[in-house]
């Protein structure tokens, strides 16, 4: 059917839009299990690599029971990647509790039958990984080969203490999923990286917590690598090779006070965070994932303490 | 305790005469309720009636009854009640007068006389009982006792409203008037002679009378000098002249129904001429323009007309008239009290929007809130929710027609100036020309809360601007002998625009960021020609020319532009041969060329299979081509039955043809039938039938590569309903309709590759209810309806599954089940009115999310939904809206100030439900909130 027409609906909205009568949470805000990032490496893999997978997941109740990690390829994936491709009767009647215990060639024998069925690990057990089929992109022109066809990963996580309950509530399991380009581009895509944080003008390296005063507010940037944004090449339709920069953003997430933006974009990266007064928790952790828009992605994790 | 009013009022039934001609109906029909007490009349002021009544004008003869030199009977010097009423703020008028049949005993006997009567009126004017106080026998008490009975006036009012009064009433009758003149002679020639030697004498004393606040001359009001038993009345040119009055103070008395009536002390010096201005202020200036407006035009089936004056004094609709029709059955509530039109369960770009019968994209700004005309230049708004005839076409729903002024000040020009918190605008309206055969208007509005949102949202770095203008001109020959011609000139733009900080993120999409905007305009030329071609055959045709634009950008990354030019003739041939048939062929004509540029970040060809990880390459495309649409109808109203009021047939056929450069073309065949049955004057039984079809809308039509499968859309509407008038003042009128919408466009089920159709006609609908109004017209001090609509509206989209009907009904998206709205009016003394409207509407249906599944490169959540689409409603809605007036007179202005309360009780009605970022959580968006909108009507005559 047709949708209403929705230019007065539009400017109605857009002058009503504080209308409501409760604050909704916002995405910044880490108050449950979340799946912020999923870098593979390598970021574009080529036909016959083998790509491992690193999650950025984080929960305020601790880390969770269980992630689970599916692969489907792009002729089969659907608008929510891998979920209608997921063989679940497999997980039915995995103990997760045995697998510990299996010897390596019953954990060979699991493994292959979960690849099968489209898994490509069950951490903490299993560490993710997808071999990709070295006959990906037989078939595909020149072009289309170094355009590649997208890997669909599906992260589910579990969190802790689901495992007593019989059935998990569906609010409390968190999906996601994500594209890993396959191809044989010439110039193949990295994840980024980010050096550290400016806070308030003052760069911050690794392992350094950063001490913030209750109710004040910080001007948060992120360092980027010098090698963060590639430049890179891209056989456009009409056959001419063009040389691009990627246009990487920003992700910010905290546990407690507020952001004034969820995002930002590159160059104009800066956020500001406000620290809660009072605090919860004098230890509080933010994190920032960058995306390159090209499928690869890393995050950096930021220790704040709060003084009061 | 009915207060005893002491109105005498005469009037006399012609002796000979079984029917008046129309003119003189009229002047029998309307005399007002006299406030000057006149003793009964002699048959000599018997006889001088009847003279005016034949050979005067014919709208004052009451002012002709006055008898010089007799005391007002002020309503406050009626005989002392039992306890102390509250004095009137107005009189009974007589509304309907009955002519009573001259006795034949006294036509035999060629005897007159005048009965005197008193009769009580009720609250609502009917006249309850009636008493012959002195008869005169000869058959003339019975014959003006069976008359009065059938009186009906509007009711006598103290400031709490309405209340019985009785009143003394002289019915006279009069013989033939040659014979009368006979028998009186001699009292005539006295009169005659003493007229004459006062005609000699040189005027001394002269004056002109002016309506204050319209400075419209007052003709034929009497002027008195009570003291000198002198009195005369106004010209056309609102003079009063007396000859040789004596030198010295004299009281100057005018008193007319309907005004104030005024006295003023003038010195008359000898030899000298003394002249006068006297400024009467009308008693209900509304009342006039309410009464005056009210127009029903073509019988239609279902038709709405009300009175502008009445509609714009509705709460909720900010003075415009348009807004009003969602009080009115049929029409769905839209959310944030925009004006999207949601007539009978349609989609609202289903239901066609007219401007003086030609066809425009958008009759709202973009804030939803006023049409596109200005509020002061329209005359009247037809609403035909449905059943309508073949003259509208090319749309499944409702049809709205904006009809605009053809009357203008006669004496002077007026300035319209309205202000409120969202907008200003003015209008000139006046003649032209020696002889003021041009009437004229000139107009144009601005919004301004791009003003003052920046003031309110200076902290958020975001700019919205939201603001429109429009504007009016028209040119429109008022000498009606030579046919009706106009030139209407109108448009508006609209523009929206969204203005983001150079260091906010707007989206995480490079693509997204910079600023927002979107302007849409219509410019249309109108002329329209009606005139006679003999006794039965007239014409009408509307040419018209026009283009909309539109055009968008989104930062320099998404930019579009639309251009469509226009040329739309509206064109009916009526052919009356007799009372019983009318034939009325016509055509309803569009065609224009159009184009349109759209340049994108993407080539859409990808949306298919959208990859945000993917490159993008700029997409451009520019395209042009013709549309032509040459619609034909012809209709029939066919009144067969030997009086043509009591049964109206219109059989109708319209055809459709639409042709769009490489997308689309069709043809399609309407036949409507609509009966109006009328087995009393007061009761009406309405039924139609017919289909209605629809083209599809361009952006369904356009593809790149012609790949279009689409065809009409229709609508099967069938419609029952039965109107009673219980009092002139009071009717109702209720509908059954149920409406089959079929070949419905949807959107493709599966879309493999953006090669593929993208839309097919393979939804069904049904839509079915009830509409109910009760209405008061405004006939005094109160006006109101209560409109009630029962209705259900649902869809299905490819209702076969595997060559098997099973159709998976979901209700519309503004499907609401009950819809009530109460409106009311009501004129309180010093020229204060309250009027309210209270809405409760059962809430729009909704599909719920459970949750959300994270798309980690596009950094948001996917929304998923357990339950059927649809399948959960917002809770009620009900809102109380209150407009507080009042008017203030002066000599030649007027001004209006108003307070307009949108919801009052401060209802918090959802509108929406929004989720949070993972769709696990839901929140109301709220309707508006409690707003005090102030304004001012100003009106200049000069």
């Amino acid at each position: 059917m047709r949708s209403i027409s929705s230019s007065p609906l539009l400017a109605a909205g857009l002058l009503c839009g504080g209308c409501t009568t409760q604050d909704l949470s916002s995405s910044w805000m880490i108050d449950r299990l979340r799946i912020l990032a999923v870098r593979p490496e390598p970021a574009e893999p080529a036909p016959g690599d083998v790509v491992s997978f690193e999650a950025l997941i984080v929960d305020p109740q601790g880390d969770p029971e269980m992630t689970i990690w599916f692969g489907c390829l792009s002729d089969e994936a659907e608008v929510m990647g891998c979920l209608g491709q997921m063989d679940l009767d497999v997980l039915e009647d995995l103990d997760p509790a045995a697998l510990e215990e299996l010897d390596p060639e019953e954990m060979a024998e699991l493994w292959e039958q979960l690849v099968e069925a489209g898994l490509m690990g069950i951490e903490p057990y299993l560490a993710p990984s997808y071999t990709i089929p070295a006959d990906i992109l037989d078939g595909l022109s020149e072009e289309e080969r170094l355009e590649g066809l997208n890997l669909f990963v599906q992260v589910t996580a579990i969190p802790q203490g689901s495992g007593e309950e019989e059935d998990v509530a569906e609010d409390d399991v968190e999906l996601a999923y994500k594209r890993v380009p396959v191809s044989e581009a010439r110039t193949p895509n990295h994840n980024p990286a980010i050096a550290g944080l400016r806070i308030e003008g003052v760069e911050f390296g690794p392992d350094v917590v950063f001490e913030v005063d209750a109710g004040q507010s910080y001007r948060i940037e992120p360092v980027l690598a010098d090698d963060a944004i590639e430049t890179y090449e891209y056989l456009n339709q009409q056959g001419q090779v063009e040389e691009r920069v990627e246009e990487p953003y920003f992700s910010f997430y905290v546990e407690e006070g507020a952001l004034d933006a969820s995002y930002s974009i590159h160059p104009y990266g800066e956020v500001e965070w406000t620290a809660p007064t009072p605090a919860e928790k004098t230890d509080q952790m933010l994190w920032v994932v960058m995306q390159d828009r090209r499928g690869g992605m890393n995050w950096w994790s930021q220790q704040l303490r709060v003084r009061e | 305790m009915l207060r005893l009013l002491l109105l005498t009022c005469f009037c006399q039934a012609a002796h000979g005469q079984e029917e008046l001609p129309a003119e003189e109906e009229t002047a029998a029909e309307a005399p007002a309720a006299e406030e000057i007490a006149a003793d009964e009349p002699t048959p000599e002021e018997a006889a001088l009636e009847e003279a005016v009544v034949e050979d005067g004008p014919a709208e004052e003869p009451a002012a002709e009854q006055v008898a010089p030199g007799e005391p007002p009977a002020d309503p406050a010097q009626a005989p002392p009640p039992e306890e102390e009423l509250p004095p009137l703020v107005k009189e009974p008028q007589l509304l309907d007068f009955v002519e009573a049949p001259y006795p034949a005993e006294a036509r035999q006997q060629g005897v007159e006389g005048t009965v005197l009567l008193a009769l009580e009126i009720d609250e609502t004017g009917a006249v309850v009982s009636a008493e012959v106080l002195e008869p005169v026998g000869h058959g003339f008490d019975e014959a003006a006792l069976e008359a009065v009975v059938q009186f009906r006036f509007s009711p006598a009012e103290d400031e709490q409203g309405p209340v019985p009064v009785i009143i003394e009433f002289a019915y006279g009758f009069v013989g033939d008037i040659a014979a009368h003149e006979g028998a009186h002679a001699d009292v005539q020639a006295d009169e005659q002679a003493a007229e004459e030697i006062q005609a000699e004498l040189p005027v001394n004393l002269e004056g002109q009378l002016t309506e204050m606040g319209t400075k419209r001359t007052l003709r034929d009001f009497p002027v008195l000098l009570p003291e000198l038993e002198l009195s005369t009345s106004s010209d056309d040119q609102g003079w009063f002249r007396f000859h040789g009055v004596p030198p010295g103070s004299h009281a100057l008395r005018v008193a007319q129904p309907g005004f104030d009536p005024i006295e003023r002390q003038v010195e008359v010096v000898a030899d000298e001429v003394t002249t006068v201005k006297l400024w009467l202020r009308n008693k209900s200036y509304r009342q006039d323009e309410l009464v005056g407006v009210y127009q029903r035009q073509k019988e239609e089936v279902t038709r709405r007309t009300l009175s502008v004056e009445q509609v714009r004094r509705v709460p909720g609709t900010f003075g415009d008239p348009v807004r009003v029709i969602q009080s009115l059955p049929g029409a769905a509530r839209s959310p944030f009290s925009t004006g999207l039109l949601v007539i009978r369960g349609a989609n609202p770009e289903d239901s066609g929007v007219y401007v003086d019968g030609i066809r425009i994209p958008l009759i709202y700004h973009l804030d939803g809130i006023l049409s596109v005309i200005n509020s002061d230049l329209i005359e009247s708004v037809d609403y035909l929710p449905g059943g309508y005839g073949v003259r509208y076409g090319r749309s499944m729903g409702g049809a709205i027609d904006v009809n605009t002024k053809h009357s203008f000040p006669e004496e002077s020009h007026k300035f319209s100036w309205t202000t409120d918190i969202l907008h200003s605008g003015g209008l000139l309206t006046g003649r032209l020309g020696k002889e003021k055969r041009w009437g004229y208007a000139v107009g144009g509005r601005r919004s301004y809360i791009d003003l003052f949102i920046p003031l309110f949202t200076k902290d958020s770095g975001y700019t919205i601007k939201p603001r429109w203008f429009d504007y009016q001109l028209k040119l429109d020959r008022l000498d009606l002998n030579a046919g009706r011609f106009s030139i209407f000139l109108f448009g508006f733009q609209d523009l929206l625009e969204v203005a983001t900080p150079s260091d906010v993120a707007q989206g995480t999409d490079q693509d997204t960021q910079g600023d927002m905007s979107m302007l849409y305009s219509t410019h249309r030329l109108i002329v329209d020609w009606e005139r006679s071609l003999g006794e039965t055959l007239s014409f009408r045709v509307t040419p018209s020319f026009g283009v909309d634009l539109g055009s968008g950008n989104m930062g320099d990354s998404f930019d579009g532009s639309e251009t469509q030019w226009l040329v739309e003739l509206r064109a009916e041939l009526p052919w009356e041969p007799s009372e019983h048939l009318t034939i009325t062929p016509g055509t309803d004509f569009i065609a224009g060329p159009w184009q349109f540029d759209v340049s994108l970040p993407f080539d859409p060809s990808i949306m298919a299979d959208y990859d945000p990880i993917g490159e993008r390459e700029d997409w451009a495309i520019q395209d042009h081509g013709w549309v032509w649409a040459p619609d034909s109808f012809i209709e029939a109203d066919i009144r067969p039955l030997r009086d043509p009021e009591k049964l109206l047939i219109t059989p109708g056929l319209r055809m459709n043809y639409s042709w769009l450069t490489g997308g689309f073309k069709g043809l399609a065949w309407d036949p409507r039938l609509a009966v109006i049955l009328k087995p009393h004057d007061s009761s009406t039984l309405k039924a139609s039938t017919g289909i209605y079809h629809q083209p599809p809308m361009p952006t369904e039509l356009y593809r790149p590569d012609g790949n279009v499968e689409l065809d009409y859309e229709y609508a099967i509407s069938t419609t029952l309903g039965w109107e009673q008038f219980f009092t002139p003042a009071f009717n109702a009128d209720i509908e059954f309709f149920y409406k089959w919408l079929d070949s419905l466009i949807v959107f493709a089920n599966e879309l493999d590759s953006m090669d593929d159709p993208y839309y097919f006609n393979e939804g069904v609908g049904r839509v079915y209810g009830m509409e109910v109004m009760l209405r008061r017209e405004a006939v005094d001090r109160f006006f109101g309806w209560i409109s009630y609509t029962l209705s259900k509206s649902e869809r299905a989209d490819y209702p076969e599954e595997s060559g098997q009907w099973d159709p998976q009904w979901y209700p519309f998206q503004l499907d609401q089940t009950h819809i009530l709205v109460a409106v009311g009016g009501l004129q309180l003394p010093y020229d204060f009115e309250i009027s309210t409207r209270i809405q409760f509407v059962t809430g729009n249906p909704y599909t719920p999310y459970a949750g959300g599944i994270y798309d980690i490169d596009q950094g948001f959540y996917w929304a998923y939904s357990t339950a059927d689409y649809n399948s959960q409603r917002l809770p009620n809605y009900f809102a109380v809206d209150l407009r507080i007036s009042k008017l203030y007179t002066f000599r030649r202005w007027q001004l209006s100030s108003y307070f307009d309360l949108l919801n009052v009780v401060r209802a918090t009605n959802p509108e929406f439900v929004i989720y949070n970022y993972d769709y696990t959580e839901e929140a109301y968006v709220r309707g508006l909130p409690f707003i005090p909108n102030p304004g001012v009507d100003i009106e200049i005559y000069f």
